[in-house]
């Protein structure tokens, strides 16, 4: 397997997959020790912990998917154990993308007024709160998929193949393998959300090109809180292809979990993500008010344009030097 | 041909995505940003344009008969045609536009939709082709 990784995906995924719940489990008690102590830095700290743990969680994702993709056929594994802790993953997943969607608003309010909404701040403790239960769940299930002691509660599971009727099998159950019937089947899903996607992709890389341009040079009378104010366009754009992103992966993992150009992309997702936190939220790129912008900010708008451009590029990539269509 | 497709798509997004920029601001968002600053969007546009073009007779090329006679395909160059032609007067409005605060005529304002519009369309077409045309 050609791959960045340098472990195997099932022990990345082991690696990994502590992260959601020990990490929204920590942005919970910073936001919940914010509301005691009443300190606006704390509340940001808790918010910029819940929004980096949303991006962390997507690889966190993708290694479980290839992690059974590969331990499916083998000896001593419950294929229905894996199913009914992906579909809780895949929950876990969707709360948490929301939990760090309704932080980013925060913080990108915050850096315009000075304070997050109250509102913004109780929905993504409470996002965070739902997100740690559902995590905490999905790790429990994934935690009996191969320790034995434990699996009582995946063999005592409402799941039998005797309820099928006529033309369904008994993954008819799990919602990841209706959303990946749903995508192989439907004629227009696939390319309708391909569509989506290059549309989304346009707006976050316009606004992005807009917004690195500014730090890079280019726009020097403009100040940075008014390419600052793009931002939610590029979130737009983000917003979609995650959704639909999402769905061709769950529609076909088989095409991604062990294609390199996958693999890039994701781990450039990541740094695109960091870069994303860094336009949103740091004080020195703001205060760039028609003058140049200092020479790390410089640096992180070409890494920015250069992280993106390779997302792309990878994604582009896909059915060709992998084995997706 | 992966990497010609690729460079498509790259040109494509910087292209559509340069476009909708100053559509936005021409529909109000950031209207306190004085015009003059937006001239970058028309190097972009050119950029993207051109690579776009060259990539795009490239993978013509490749298939002329089966793309020329693919009704699909004469769409989605309609679109881009419409989507290109809507820059030329956009253009013309914003090199003409003073450095102070403008107000954006509502001629203009309907040109930026359009912009929108047809770059969309032109990309769903675009997208679609792949689907359409085999």
């Amino acid at each position: 397997m050609d791959s960045v990784f340098v472990l195997n995906a099932a022990h990345l995924h082991l690696v990994l997959n502590h992260v959601p719940t020990l990490g929204t489990a920590v942005a919970l008690a910073l936001l919940l020790l914010a509301l005691i102590r009443r300190q606006e830095t704390l509340v940001h700290v808790g918010l910029e912990v819940l929004f980096v743990i949303a991006i962390v969680t997507m690889p966190v994702y993708v290694t479980g998917a290839a992690a059974y993709a590969h331990l499916r056929n083998g000896a001593d594994f419950s294929d229905i154990a894996a199913r009914i802790h992906q579909d809780a993953a895949l929950t876990g997943f969707a709360v948490t993308e929301f939990a760090g969607f309704v932080a980013w608003v925060a913080l990108w309010q915050s850096r315009r007024i000075g304070h997050a909404g109250r509102g913004l701040v109780a929905a993504a403790t409470v996002l965070s709160l739902i997100a740690l239960a559902i995590m905490g769940r999905a790790a429990t299930l994934g935690g009996e998929i191969h320790h034995l002691e434990i699996r009582a509660a995946a063999a005592a599971a409402p799941v039998s193949n005797t309820d099928g009727g006529e033309g369904t099998d008994v993954t008819d159950q799990f919602v990841a393998a209706r959303i990946s019937r749903y995508m192989v089947n439907s004629t227009w899903a696939w390319p309708a959300a391909e569509t989506i996607h290059f549309l989304g992709l346009s707006l976050s890389i316009g606004m992005l090109l807009a917004i690195n341009l500014r730090l890079l040079g280019v726009m020097p009378q403009v100040a940075f809180a008014d390419m600052h104010r793009l931002l939610p366009w590029a979130m737009l754009g983000f917003g979609a292809n995650l959704i639909t992103g999402m769905l061709f992966f769950v529609g076909q993992p088989n095409q991604y979990v062990d294609s390199a150009p996958f693999h890039w992309k994701v781990v450039f997702l990541l740094i695109a993500g960091a870069n994303f936190l860094y336009l949103t939220v740091f004080k020195k790129a703001w205060d760039t008010d028609g003058s140049d912008a200092r020479f790390a900010d410089k640096v992180m708008a070409v890494s920015s344009i250069a992280a993106w451009l390779i997302v792309l590029v990878a994604g582009r990539m896909l059915p060709f030097l992998g084995n997706a269509f | 041909m992966p990497t010609v497709l690729t460079l498509h798509t790259t040109g494509m997004a910087v292209l559509v995505g340069a476009s909708w920029v100053l559509d936005l601001r021409l529909l109000g968002i950031n209207k306190n940003v004085p015009l003059s600053n937006y001239r970058w969007v028309f190097h972009a546009v050119a950029i993207g344009l051109l690579v776009n073009l060259i990539t795009g007779v490239l993978l013509f090329m490749k298939n002329a008969t089966g793309w020329g006679t693919a009704f699909p395909f004469l769409v989605k160059m309609l679109f881009v045609v419409a989507s290109a032609a809507t820059i030329l007067p956009i253009r013309k409005y914003v090199l003409n536009s003073g450095a102070g605060r403008d107000e954006v005529t509502s001629n203009v304002r309907l040109l930026a939709i359009a912009s929108i519009v047809a770059w969309s369309a032109a990309v769903t077409a675009g997208r679609l082709l792949a689907y359409l045309v085999a």
